[in-house]
């Protein structure tokens, strides 16, 4: 009976998301799910071994399905990237960007005035900014050494999400052998594109971390929102 | 009737005065182009509707249930330092329901079937606490690797147990294969191959399921120059 109770819950509890299409963060919540300030993904790396930069590729909207907003950067959506640097999960420097008349504008990276959910633009700590790109990449660089990029890119993101939810799927008979081996998986988002921001700068303008990963190495701790006009 | 209409008069006066004080002041959330001729303006508050740190946490390990407030839209609405107290409980028992999916398709009692350890020796409830605070973790002077389970970092002939001086959870690059990452994390137990499609009876056919890789790679243009990104195909 005990075990009979755990399977039910099990079942009704997956079943409602296994139809659910999700990614990486493409199209994660009901809310914001296609729409423009949807964040499909989030990169950051270091450009080159022993490189003194780091790269912030933030990713919005995709075209994976037909029915998704894609295409034009809304200039009603500020996006942020924060950046911890003690390791206490709330965010000492950030950078914005918003797309004003064809062009990408970028902030900071600033101490935040108010950490949290409300958020304005930092005009004050002009960061750059870079005409938004078609096909081709128009980049910018400033005077600081900040590479700065917005536009269409691919969508490197790789997943067989299909079979994700076919995996996920409480049915019995629904992919009892797990994923598909590597002949026979198929990359959901192959031919896909997405909304790129792009920003490399170098690490002095971040600050210092003293937070550590998993590991015990230091690191920055980092995410980004997308903030909408009230 | 009076009071209100006395309360507008003031709002639009006062946001009037607003208007006019910032078009004059340096400090106004306008700011000039490049030709300084026009102004952009950029006023107003911002409020957030999305947040993503690690990938594929808010949507693999949040469930969201007929008849209640979406948890995954509350997700995209909490700061991180908040996550954890809020996530962490309904992640794990997340990561408990997978498993117990599993142990029914292969016919085992899903209580006998549970998760185990990881490559990274976190139990269930420590791993989704790390997990829960949902934050990307970049290092400004290490090689970056999301976590890359085939590489023996040390060359020290072990490939998937950490023994202290591993390069790992060192940021994101576009070709870092992050769901097997996560795959492993979840379902690979100690050695990080306990479900990846063993053949136990040597008859040529899986006996446990493939739950450790999604089986696909990188298939988009990435580049070793800014901005890194393929052009749009």
């Amino acid at each position: 009976m005990k075990k009979k109770m755990k399977y039910m819950i099990g079942l009704s509890a997956v079943a409602f998301v296994a139809v659910i299409l999700v990614a990486a963060d493409h199209i994660d919540a009901p809310s914001t799910a296609g729409t423009t300030a949807d964040i499909a993904d989030f990169y950051a790396f270091e450009p080159s071994e022993g490189s003194d930069n780091t790269v912030f590729v933030v990713d919005l909207q995709s075209d994976v399905l037909p029915e998704l907003a894609y295409g034009t950067f809304d200039e009603d959506v500020l996006v942020e990237i924060n950046i911890d640097l003690d390791g206490d999960l709330v965010e000492d420097r950030v950078i914005q960007a918003i797309a004003k008349e064809g062009r990408m504008y970028f902030f900071g990276p600033a101490t935040p005035l108010q950490t949290g959910l409300n958020s304005e633009v930092y005009v004050d700590e002009a960061l750059g900014d870079v005409e938004i790109s078609g096909a081709s990449a128009i980049v910018e660089t400033t005077s600081d050494g900040v590479s700065l990029f917005a536009g269409p890119r691919q969508d490197p993101f790789f997943f067989d999400f299909f079979q994700f939810n076919a995996v996920i799927s409480p049915e019995l008979e629904s992919a009892p052998g797990g994923f598909l081996p590597p002949e026979e998986a198929a990359d959901t988002f192959d031919g896909a594109n997405t909304m790129s921001i792009v920003i490399e700068l170098p690490n002095s303008m971040l600050g210092t971390p003293t937070a550590t990963n998993a590991l015990g190495l230091t690191v920055y701790k980092t995410w980004v929102t997308t903030n909408k006009k009230q | 009737m009076k009071l209100s209409k006395a309360i507008y008069i003031s709002a639009v006066a006062v946001s009037f005065g607003w208007v006019v004080g910032c078009s004059n002041d340096d400090n106004g959330p306008y700011m000039n182009d490049d030709d300084g001729m026009m102004a952009v303006d950029f006023s107003g508050t911002y409020a957030q509707v999305d947040h993503l740190g690690r990938p594929g946490i808010n949507t693999t390990l949040s469930v969201d249930m007929d008849g209640s407030p979406s948890i995954k839209d509350a997700h995209n609405t909490t700061i991180p330092s908040e996550m954890a107290a809020s996530f962490q409980a309904g992640f794990q028992a997340r990561l408990e329901q997978y498993h117990d999916v599993y142990a029914l398709k292969l016919g085992l009692d899903p209580a006998a079937v549970d998760y185990e350890n990881n490559i990274l020796g976190l139990d269930a409830a420590t791993l989704t606490t790390v997990l829960a605070a949902d934050v990307l973790e970049v290092s400004p002077d290490l090689p970056t690797t999301y976590f890359n389970p085939g590489t023996d970092f040390d060359n020290d002939g072990r490939i998937l147990v950490p023994d202290g001086d591993e390069v790992a959870l060192t940021g994101r690059h576009p070709n870092d294969d992050i769901i097997d990452v996560s795959l492993i994390l979840f379902f690979g137990g100690m050695e990080g191959t306990r479900f990846s499609g063993q053949d136990l009876d040597d008859d040529g056919m899986a006996d446990l399921p493939r739950l450790t890789s999604d089986g696909v790679g990188l298939t988009a243009t990435i580049a070793t120059t800014f901005p890194y990104l393929g052009n749009p195909e």
